[in-house]
Order: C-alpha cells, then structure tokens, then sequence
C-alpha cells in the first residue's frame, strides 16, 4: 500500500486505507450499503429455486413427502446448529476487531472458518448416501426410468438447492479466510474494519439461506 | 488501494493539460484503469463491436426475407441467425448499452464525484462482461449449424432438445447478468453515498434519476434470470427437469421466470434513454425540463410496475384467463407514466429557443419513434387484440420501435451530445444531420411495413411466408439496409471527428447547466479542478418569469 | 385509417376489429397532436442563426400535470374494459361447441374428430359454418402455437396441459392457419387450412369414412378403451353409473362437483390428466385418498389424449359407439338375422369392452365358446354355461362371478329381449 501522496504521509497500517473519491467514513457506509444490496441479489437468486420448490411441492406434494422422508432430517439439523454457531463465531469476530482484540478476532474468524468445513463434511456424507443409492442428477440411474419423474423433480431441485447454497459457503469461507489473514497481519483496528464486517455480513447470508433450506427440504417435504 | 495511480507514471508529451485519455496512454494503463471514464469508453467500443456483428445478423436475415421462397439460407441457418442477432442485441450491445457506456461516464460527473463508489468493481463488472462475450463467441465456433437456435428466449423444451450450442450460449446470458448486476450495484451506492455537497435529491439530474431506477431493476431483476438459465444448463447437463415436461417440469414455469426478468429489462433499455432525452431538450431549448417531478416519479413509477406485468409476454401460453385478466390492467399502469413523460418531453420546448443540432435531431426523433412504441404497446396490453397480435411481425416491429427506436437512438442522441466531453473534439454537424436522415428514414422504412404485416396475421421467426406478404418484406428489406447504412455513416462521423477533427471542444459547447459540462473537456482523471459544491437546480435556464415556478 | 385486418369469419372477429380500430384511431390522434405540437413548436420557437431569445424559466404546471396523467388514465380504463370485456367472450365456449383436438407436432397439426364422428386428419380443419367450435390443443414435442388469423384467435400448444381456442365461423371458406410459436427448423412450414363448409356438406363429410377405413388405424376412442381395460382402470371405475372404489366415467366429462377439501371442480382435460398424474392431489367428495396410483410413466400424455376422447363418449346416449351410429347409415335391426343382431349388439352394447372373441381374458372371460363350457366360479363351485346361465350373467353380473376376475360388470346393458339374440351369436364364435 503505497501512497505517494504526501498529504498522507500519517497513514499507519490499521488506519482506513485512502482512496481518491471519497473519506473513509463514507467509504465504510458504501460499503454496508453495497453488501446489502448483494445480499439482496443473491435472495432474489434463491428466490427462483425456492419458487420452483413450493410450485413443484404443491403439484406433487405426496411425492415430494415421500422423497423427503429418506433424507437424513438428523444430519440436517446438525448441520443448521453448525452453521447457527458459526454465526456467532462471526459476530464475535467483528466485535472483537472494533474493539481492537486483532488476535481473538483472527481466533473467531478462523472458527467460524471451520463450522463451514465441518458443514461441508457432513453435507459431503449426506451426497454421498444418494450418490450410492444412485439418486444424483446425472448418473445413469438417475435418468432410468428407475425412479419416478417426481421423486426425481424433488432430487434434481434438492441437489440444485443445495449444491449452489455448498457453493456459496465456499465463497463465503474464502472471504473470511481473506479477512481472517489480513486481520492477523495487523490490517484492520478499532477505526477500520469494513471487510470484517461486510465479511461477516455474508457469512450471516449463508447461514439464513440454509435456515430456509432445512425445513423446506428435510421438514416440510 | 486505489490511490496508487493518480500521479507519476503518464505523461503528457504535448503539454496539454492532463486529462483522463492522455495521463497514461499504454495498452497497460487502459487495461487496469479504474477510472470510470475509461471504463465507459472500453464498454462503448466493446458493445458497438457486437452492435455491428449483430447488425450483420439482421441483414443477413432480411436479405434472406426479401423474396417468398429460399434465397441464400437454410431454414436452419435462418433460425441460428435470428438467434444470434437477438441474443447479441439484447445481452452484448443493448443491456450494457446506455448504462455502462454513458452511465459509468456520466453519473460521477453529474453528481460531482470523482468516480463510481467502488472503481475495481466497475473494471471488475467490465472484465466479466468481456469473459461473456468470449463465451458467446466461444459457442459460435461450432459449424454454422449447430449455433444456438432457440431464439434469444431460450423457451424450454425446445431449447432442453435442440442440437445448438444452446448451454454455452446460456452460460454466455448468465455470466453477463453478473456484470449488470454488479454495474447496477454500484451506481445505486455511488448516487446514495457520492452526491457533492448540495447535489440533494431534487437537484439531480433527470438522467441520474433515470440511472438510478435503471440500476434498482438491473440488481434486483437480473438474479432472477441467472437463476433460471442455471437451471437449465442443469436440465441440459445432468437432466433435472424443471422445465421439461417429459420430466415432471413445466414450460411456462420456464416462461414465467424467464419474463420476471426480461420485462423489467426493457426498461434497464429504455429508461437511460429517457433520462437521455430529459437532458437534451431542455439543453437547445433553453428551457427547464417542465414538470422535473413528475418525470422524476414517472422513471420511478416506470420501474417499478414493470416489475408486476412480467406475464403480458404470455397471454397465449396457456395461463389462466384470471392471471391474464391481471396482467393485462396492471399493464396499462405503464401506460400513464411514459404517457406523462412525453408530454413533459414536448411542452419543454414550448416559448424556447430551440437548435436543431444533431443531438436535438436524434432527441426530436426519439419522441416521435417512442410515440409509436408507446402506443403499439395499448394493443399488445388489450387481451383480446394480443391474441390476434402475439408472436406476430406486429410485436416484431413494436419492440423495435421501443428498443432500437428508444434504447439505440437514445444512445446515439447520448453518444453526439457528450461527444466533445468524452473526447474533447467537435464533430461535423452537418454530416451529423445527413446521417440521421438515413437512420430515420431507413428505420421507419424498415419497421412500419412490419406492422402491417403482423395486421395480416404474419407470424415472426418464419424462414418463409406466404406470397401476399412479399411486397412489404421487400420494402422492409431496403429499409434495414439504408438504416445499417445510416448508423455505420454516424459512427464513422464521430470516429473520424476524434482521430482527425482540429476543432477542439470548449468546456461547455451547448451552453448546459449541468455538472458534467463545468469542468474541462476531456475531464482530468479526478473529474474537477477544484471541489464541487453545488448551490442550485440543474435545469434553471431562461429568464424567470411571474409564476413560472410551481 | 390502417385497417388491415384481415377478413373477418369468426362471430368475434367484429368486436375484435372495433376495439382495435378504437386504438387505432386513439393512437393517430394523439401521435399527431403530440408530434405535430413538438414540429409546431421547433419551427415556431426556432433559434435565428447567433440570436438566441429570451426564453421563460417555467419549472412546470400543476394543473397540466393533473390533466394529462387523468386523461390517459381514463381512456386506459375504457380501453381496460373492452379488454377484459372482449378476452371473456374469446375464452368462454358455447355449451354445444363441436369439440376438435388438435395436435401440434414438428411441423404438422393432426386434428382429431372425437365429438360425434371420429376422424384424424392432417393440415385441414373442417368445419361447420355456424356452429361452436372448442379445438383442444396439445402439443407431442415442444411448444407449438395455434393461430388463425380469420377467425382472431389463438393459444399455445404445450406439452404438457391443454389449452383451446374457441370460436364461431360465420364464413364459408378456407382460411389460413399458422404456427406462432418457434418450434425449430421448418416452424415457417408448420401450416395449416381450417375449411369452413356448410352444415349439409360437413355431414357428407364426416360420414365419408373411407379414409379412414384406408388408414386401417385404431381410432383414438378406441385405443382410449384398450387402454381402459389393460392398465386397469376398470377395476375401479365403471362405465355405468355405478361406484365402485373411485368415480364412475358415466358421463363423467362435463361433471361438476366438489372436493373433499371444499373446492370445485369440473371433469375437463387437464382434470382428467391431473387424476391419472397425480390422483391424490384432490380426492373426490365420498372417496377415499390413496387408493389410486400415479400413472406417471405408464401412461403417456397421448395415452391420456385417447382415454379422454373414450371418457367423452361414455356420455349417456344408450351405448359407447353410439355416436357413430348416429352418423352412420340407420342400422335396420329388423333386416338382420339373429346372429348379425347378436354381433351388432356385441359391438354396440359394451360386451367387447370387456369380453375379448380371441379368448384372451380382458375384464371379464373371453368370450370365444363361451356356449356350453364349464366354468369356475369365485365360491368354487363349478357350472355350466348354458342359455339360462349367460341370461343370468348378463341380467345380474354379481350372481355368479367367474373365478380370477372382478366381480366388475354393470347390470342392465341388454334388455331381456335382446339376451337370446347375443346367445345365438355367442353359439358361432368357437
């Protein structure tokens, strides 16, 4: 972070970083206020597949019930106290990086980092269970004419809903990964730490997007 | 972050005064700018690059059309070329259009910032515009045959069983979707957060108003259909059959999404262009924009109920008559807006002092071509006369007339009317005027003939029609080539004024109150010499007169 | 001013035009005054070379404002209604429209007489001039479109549900029929005629049966039947008016009713298609879920076009094959010998729904020398098939049920005078 500009010849590592068109307060603003708005797209995003569910729910309802009860409603549950916890995790890191606790942050960060590993194995173990069953868009068996056409909507939505929501917790865990090393080299203090919270802003995304996700798939069915 | 560039490295040999084109020339310094300005100039070249291939499509198409019977194409090779020309159109030239390339150039200059809230985004939205682009391209590799078929609707199942390279040019519609999301995003934070002291919300020009409700439809639209054409690449790719009936899917779930947010798009088209106009009439009229809030509540107004009449698209497609019912009324409450907004447009003029520049021209033409669109569309809204009319060379020539009629002249009025501050030249006004005499004439010679034609009943997407149509697809034929020829001769004007014109612009040509034009031309990199703080309304031209504010 | 429609053949093709025209006559009027006003005011207000004029500062007027958002809101509702109004009247079908069903299938339209005749034909619609016409649309691919210019309608074909168009010709004639929905390489092609004839002239029409004879092929009723029998409907549905685990098909097209959640229903296509889909979304007031299976997969939505066409002519008229009797030449009973009558009752009477001739058991045993055999009954017990037992069997089915099939027979589709007859062609068939 070179600035050649002499006039800010003060800025010290932990201090909000200077950019030309505009100070760091509003800098901070539009930046919440840019998150939001992604967040905002990224339901709307959901909103197609979770359309698509409730229609196909509604017209093929004793299917949809019956496909459902053969996912595992326990591994889910685990899965949505996980990701419940690891929200936490994440508002406790942005509350510790403005009060200036870099290391606990880094601590927080890195945690919650891990609820999304441990969220990511089990919902690997879960894939596979339907992938032995032969139950994976795609495969062989699930094309046949083995499966009926709407035990096999409710499996192709499950996977979509699913995967794309896995996907994003990818992204989001990268994202705090990045905010977690910058935090650790000492980037962020009390007076800068936007991309902690944004960070964290879409980590809480994720895990309200799965909170919808368990009881349409697992519960409802 | 970003403050690394501003000094140092450019270096202007002439010694003219530094400006956002001369103060790093290499191909480096473009490719990594962040300066919006060059950002909307690598869109605009971009954009017309597809705006031209496009074109191609179409009078290959019309040619084709000219006569009844065969000409030169297969049916199959006529149907890849309607595609291409209308998934290019719409996703490569006309999408991007007027927000990237005149937006991203205007918005911080016109609210006084000095540049977009966040400037990598902007680069960023623009390099994954240009990955879609390779996708699109990337999917025209394939022999001519197997191009994408489906037309630009990408309608399930035919689009889940056609042989064409649909998936990648799919993937191509959804990759570009995240740079107009991206673009939206970042102009709704830029005009809430960047607005100079004393540009307050009743200050900002009508042309920021009509960004802003453009970027509120392109970031909350655009996720909708990215999501649907994930789908179906899924339902190519591993069979999940959301769409396909012969799986359990539905087509017009298909359609129902698919329109959620093509609708609103037509006005992420259309609005810019509005804005557009709303700066220019009053500019050469030397009039305030009459009505500043009803225009600014129409754009708003605009927005907003188009995104409630998504399924006027589907009439016919076996919907219930109650939804159709629905549609349709909710579908005149666009009507009223845009109703309102030419009227304003017009009476702008009244008691001014008007020149006929070639913007003005361009600006003139647009209310008489959205005229037409406007009002073509009360047909398509009444039920029982969309049913004669759907799918017909009727709606061929309404959206036309809204979309290149709206959305292209509108950037054409845009791109002579900002000209000399893009570029810091002055074009030939004269050539200007003659080549919006092609553009006129041929698009009109062009599209008129088409609605009589969908009068007859003709059907649109046909390779091949019926004798009585013949005549009319002829003189149809002769108007796109004459239109094609009007906006390459306009193009070239401005081109050549730019590489070869000696006139060089002063700060303000057009004598215009906005901000844009109170600082030089070409703008320095950081937009102003001196901060911006603004004191008064944008549009107080004239002599103010006894009961002349509301 | 711009009337190009083009001729109008349809009843509704009149009101169509005037909203139209309204329209149209509305959008030149205000295209010139708007557009004329701007020229006016250029050339008027028109700035001499280097003398600019003192122009106003007006921000705007209120009342101007006011008015021209009021009066386009008023001539939207005008407009608004004839929209609705119009649009009801297209959709609303005549209670004695003559019913045709239309395929779409790259690029052809297939159109199949069910409704009183039975015919297939491809590419040309005939109609009667005069009369209601329902043409039920499908599609066996993807999204077609069925557009008549003439008659001013028009509706999606689709895949997977059925949709209609609904009109009246007032014109003889042939008129022009297109595709408008893209349906890939030969859409342009996929053309079609609807010849509109006189009343006289459609009856000699459907009564020429010839090419149909030609074409050797199963009627879709027919198939319906097949499939009636072989995918098991008849274990639960009677033809007659009788319940058995599920609904009767008794008249069953057309029929209003209630289901157990409260909501009505009406025995339409996509009713019929939604019950054999997924038969226990809505369960018929007075019947038990869970009884049906899905048919998903085993039968295919053509399947279902053919079940629907047999449903409609389980209609009350005293037999299933009645309306082709109806059209054909008048069988003349009396002229027949014994055995022919017995055949024609066979035919005529619903036995062959059930009772094969070839000795494959369909519903109920073969019939093939049924005349003195020795059956099985379902208590055990063994019988001789004589007259008075065929009598019985036929009178009252549930007497003695044969064992291995459902006691499943409706009584009463033979008359006692009749009975002898049926026996006397049974004899022949050994």
């Amino acid at each position: 972070m070179s600035h050649s500009d002499s006039a800010h010849s003060d800025w010290k590592l932990g201090d909000p970083p200077i950019v030309h068109h505009m100070d760091s307060h509003t800098a901070y603003d539009a930046a919440r206020l840019g998150m939001w708005l992604f967040l905002a797209t990224e339901i709307l995003l959901f909103g197609g597949l979770f359309a698509a569910y409730l229609f196909y729910h509604w017209m093929y309802f004793a299917e949809f019930h019956h496909a459902s009860k053969s996912l595992n409603w326990q591994l889910g549950g685990l899965n949505t106290i996980v990701l419940l916890f690891s929200s936490y995790l994440a508002v406790m890191a942005v509350d510790s990086v403005k009060l200036g606790k870099s290391e606990k942050a880094y601590k927080y960060l890195m945690a919650t980092i891990g609820c999304g590993f441990i969220f990511l194995i089990i919902k690997a173990f879960e894939y596979h269970a339907k992938y032995s069953h032969g139950l994976f868009p795609g495969m062989d068996t699930f094309n046949s004419e083995a499966h009926q056409v709407e035990y096999k909507m409710f499996f192709g939505l499950y996977f979509c809903m699913t995967a794309l929501h896995a996907f994003h917790v990818i992204l989001g865990m990268g994202l705090l990964l990045w905010a977690a090393l910058k935090v650790r080299a000492g980037h962020f203090s009390s007076k800068y730490y936007t991309p902690v919270e944004v960070g964290a802003l879409y980590w809480h995304l994720v895990d309200l997007i799965w909170i919808y996700l368990f009881p349409l798939l697992y519960l409802v069915g | 972050m970003s403050g690394q560039h501003n000094s140092g490295q450019g270096e202007a040999s002439t010694g003219e005064p530094k400006n956002y084109l001369n103060w790093d020339t290499s191909i480096w310094g473009w490719l990594t700018t962040v300066d919006h300005k060059r950002i909307a100039l690598m869109y605009l070249f971009s954009i017309l690059i597809f705006f031209f291939v496009g074109g191609l499509a179409a009078l290959i198409m019309r040619t084709e059309l000219m006569h009844a019977g065969g000409q030169f194409l297969t049916p199959q090779q006529y149907n890849v070329m309607f595609t291409l020309h209308g998934a290019l159109m719409i996703f490569l030239f006309v999408v991007p259009g007027i927000p990237a390339t005149m937006g991203n150039f205007l918005l911080p200059l016109m609210i006084g910032a000095k540049d977009v809230a966040f400037p990598k985004l902007n680069l960023i939205s623009y390099y994954i515009y240009v990955a879609g682009a390779l996708i699109a391209c990337f999917a025209l590799m394939n022999p001519l045959d197997q191009w994408a078929d489906t037309g630009w609707t990408f309608y399930a199942p035919y689009s889940i069983e056609s042989g064409g390279s649909v998936v990648l040019m799919t993937f191509a519609a959804f990759v570009l979707g995240f740079s107009s999301i991206l673009t939206g995003l970042n102009f709704v934070v830029t005009i809430h957060k960047l607005r100079a002291p004393g540009m307050t919300w009743d200050r900002l020009p009508v042309f920021v108003w009509a960004t802003y409700a453009t970027a509120v439809i392109q970031t909350l639209a655009t996720p909708v259909v990215g999501i649907t054409l994930l789908l179906l690449i899924m339902e190519r790719l591993f069979g999940v059959g959301v769409f396909d009936p012969k799986l359990g899917g539905d087509p017009v779930l298909y359609e129902h999404f698919f329109w959620f947010y093509s609708h609103p798009v037509v006005y992420i088209m259309v609005l810019p262009a509005f804005g557009v106009v709303g700066e220019i009439i009053p500019v050469f009229s030397r009039k305030p924009i009459f009505g500043y809030k009803a225009v600014v509540y129409a754009s708003i107004a605009i927005a907003a109920v188009g995104f409630l009449v998504w399924a006027h698209h589907m009439f016919v497609a076996g919907i219930s008559d109650y939804s159709a019912i629905y549609f349709s009324v909710i579908t005149f409450g666009v009507a009223i807006p845009t109703a309102v907004k030419v009227f304003n447009w017009v009476s702008t003029m009244y008691k001014g002092s008007i020149r006929f520049t070639t913007p003005m021209l361009y600006a003139m033409g647009f209310v008489f071509l959205f005229m037409i669109a406007g009002t073509t569309g009360i047909y398509l809204a009444v039920l029982a006369v969309d049913v004669y009319y759907h799918d017909t060379y009727f709606v061929v020539a309404h959206f036309h007339y809204t979309i290149q009629g709206g959305a292209v002249i509108g950037l054409m009025a845009a791109l002579y009317f900002w000209f000399p501050k893009m570029t810091g030249k002055m074009y030939n006004d004269t050539v200007g005027k003659i080549a919006w005499v092609f553009v006129f004439v041929g698009f009109n010679l062009t599209f008129l003939p088409q609605f009589k034609l969908g009068m007859m009943g003709m059907p649109r997407r046909y390779f091949d029609y019926l004798p009585e149509f013949e005549s009319l697809h002829t003189v149809s034929t002769y108007g796109a080539f004459l239109n094609a020829f009007g906006y390459t001769f306009a193009l070239v004007n401005l081109l050549y004024a730019w590489i070869f014109s000696k006139r060089k612009a002063s700060e303000n040509p057009w004598e215009s109150l906005s901000l844009e034009w109170k600082t030089p031309s070409p703008p320095p990199h950081d937009n102003f010499t001196e901060p911006v703080i603004v004191t008064e309304w944008t549009y107080g031209y004239g002599t103010p007169v006894e009961g002349g504010k509301h | 001013m711009f009337r190009y429609l083009p001729e109008q053949a349809s009843e509704m093709a009149p009101k169509v035009d005037w909203i139209h025209n309204v329209i149209t006559d509305l959008s030149v009027f205000f295209t010139v005054a708007i557009v004329g006003s701007m020229i006016y005011f250029a050339i008027r207000y028109r700035e001499k070379p280097g003398r600019r004029h003192d122009t106003p500062q007006i921000e705007g007027s209120h009342a101007l404002e006011l008015i021209w958002t009021i009066v386009p809101t008023i001539i939207c509702i005008f407009i608004g209604y004839y929209s609705v109004a119009y649009y009801r009247e297209l959709r609303a079908v005549p209670e004695h429209a003559l019913t045709i069903n239309a395929w779409g299938q790259k690029w052809k339209w297939d159109f199949q007489y069910t409704d009183g005749i039975k015919r297939e034909v491809t590419g040309e619609m005939v109609v009667p001039v005069g009369q209601p016409i329902k043409v039920v649309l499908r599609s066996r691919d993807v999204l077609h479109s069925f557009f008549i210019p003439s008659m001013r309608v028009k509706s999606d074909a689709l895949p997977g549900k059925f949709t209609y168009v609904s009109f009246t010709p007032v014109k003889t004639g042939t008129y022009q029929a297109f595709c408008t929905e893209y349906c890939g390489k030969d859409h342009s092609a996929m053309l079609a005629k609807v010849k509109v004839v006189s009343q006289d002239e459609y009856a000699r029409w459907s009564n020429d049966d010839s090419e149909q004879k030609m074409k050797g092929r199963v009627s879709p009723e027919e198939r319906g039947k097949l499939l009636y029998q072989q995918k098991g409907c008849n274990a639960c549905h009677a033809l007659s008016d009788t319940k058995i685990v599920g609904p009767s098909w008794f008249k069953l097209f057309g029929r209003q009713g209630k289901f157990t959640d409260g909501t009505a229903y009406k025995a339409d296509e996509n009713y019929i298609e939604e019950s054999i889909y997924n038969p226990n979304l809505h369960i018929v007031e007075g019947y038990a879920p869970n009884q049906m299976p899905a048919y998903t997969g085993q039968l295919s939505k053509d399947d279902i076009g053919d079940l629907i066409a047999f449903i409609k002519t389980i209609d009350g008229s005293n037999a299933s094959a009645a309306p082709v009797a109806a059209v054909a030449v008048a069988v003349d009973l009396e002229k027949m010998s014994p055995v022919e009558r017995g055949k024609y009752y066979y035919e005529n009477k619903l036995c062959k729904t059930c009772h094969s001739l070839d000795g494959s058991p369909l519903v109920g045993p073969s019939l093939k020398g049924s005349y003195g055999r020795t059956v099985k009954l379902a208590d055990g017990s063994e019988v001789v098939s004589d007259d008075a037992y065929l009598k019985e069997s036929i009178l009252a089915p549930m007497a003695k049920v044969v064992a291995g099939y459902p006691p499943a027979m409706p009584a009463g589709l033979l008359t006692e005078k009749e009975i002898p007859d049926l026996i006397e062609f049974l004899k022949t068939v050994k």
